[in-house]
């Protein structure tokens, strides 16, 4: 039995909370805090520290499950998270003002660990249909030099996280 | 969050803080999703980033405490090599974050800031 350190990353809502809640096997640990100043509007409480949650897969692997917070100003806390992670997931919301500015951020951030650990990007709440086609997501990786899979998923499905998931653990065991 | 006013008063009573125990060196509050409120110091720190990593840490805590069903984390003392760092609720939305580079000073610090943290809080409720 291996186990597998995967870091979901991403902009405030872009739901990873909600997907490491939705596959965990084990209660969340969150540090979820109420947001005060201007966040409020957009959510009522955001991460502080960190999320992690666990998940066993069918082959028996274990997945440990690291959720970073998605503010800048909480940037400090991704180095820490990311430390040691085989796999990185990073979400988007697509209903964001701007989504590829989000996207962006995190490639940006993460580059040295991307071109390390396979990484995937999951584009949540696109059933709202306010931001980019997903051709756009494609086409900004592609600019930056990358080739990294794009899910369109739903962060309280289940089945939505547990198919990206799979692509990833996919990737890491040939990595 | 707080009107000018409040957070003068808040101010006031972090340099209360300061006036009163000498080997405090700088002291600041945050709103729990990290914000800076307002801070008093003598030195020159940085200290708008540690408004942010303070509520990390007191976030943290709070975790850890109720995980253990421990009740309410008071409070979180970080020991270093050259100081004292104090992080502590005033209430639910707000964290006092107070430090010292005097080693031997960890009662007065914890005493001074618990006082501080108990006469700011009918100012944030």
């Amino acid at each position: 039995m291996k186990e597998i350190k995967l870091v979901f990353t991403g902009s405030m809502g872009a739901g990873k909370t909600t997907a490491i809640s939705a596959i965990s096997e084990i209660p969340v640990i969150n540090t979820d805090v109420r947001t005060i100043g201007e966040d409020a509007q957009y959510k009522k409480t955001t991460t502080a520290a960190m999320d992690y949650g666990e998940l066993t897969l069918d082959d028996g692997n274990k997945l440990r499950l690291y959720g970073t917070p998605g503010q800048e100003r909480f940037q400090y806390m991704w180095p820490i998270i990311i430390k040691g992670a085989l796999g990185l997931i990073i979400l988007v919301d697509d209903a964001n003002s701007h989504p590829l500015k989000d996207l962006a951020l995190f490639i940006n951030y993460f580059r040295d660990h991307i071109n390390k650990i396979p990484t995937v990007v999951g584009i949540t709440r696109r059933d709202l249909e306010q931001g980019p086609n997903i051709q756009e997501y494609h086409d900004y990786l592609h600019k930056e030099g990358l080739k990294l899979p794009i899910f369109s998923i739903d962060a309280r499905q289940r089945d939505n996280i547990i198919l990206m998931i799979q692509a990833l653990t996919a990737m890491v065991e040939f990595n | 969050m707080f009107s000018q006013q409040v957070i003068t008063q808040l101010s006031n009573g972090l340099k209360q803080l300061l006036e009163n125990c000498d080997p405090v060196d700088a002291a600041l509050i945050a709103t729990v999703d990290g914000h800076m409120v307002t801070m008093e110091q003598r030195g020159n720190y940085l200290l708008e980033r540690l408004a942010t990593m303070g509520c990390s840490i007191m976030s943290l805590g709070d975790t850890i405490t109720s995980e253990l069903k421990m009740g309410i984390c008071n409070n979180i003392i970080s020991e270093n090599e050259l100081g004292i760092i104090i992080f502590m609720h005033i209430n639910d939305d707000v964290v006092l974050v107070s430090l010292t580079t005097q080693k031997n000073a960890l009662g007065m610090l914890l005493t001074h800031s618990k006082k501080c943290a108990q006469d700011l809080k009918t100012l944030v409720n």
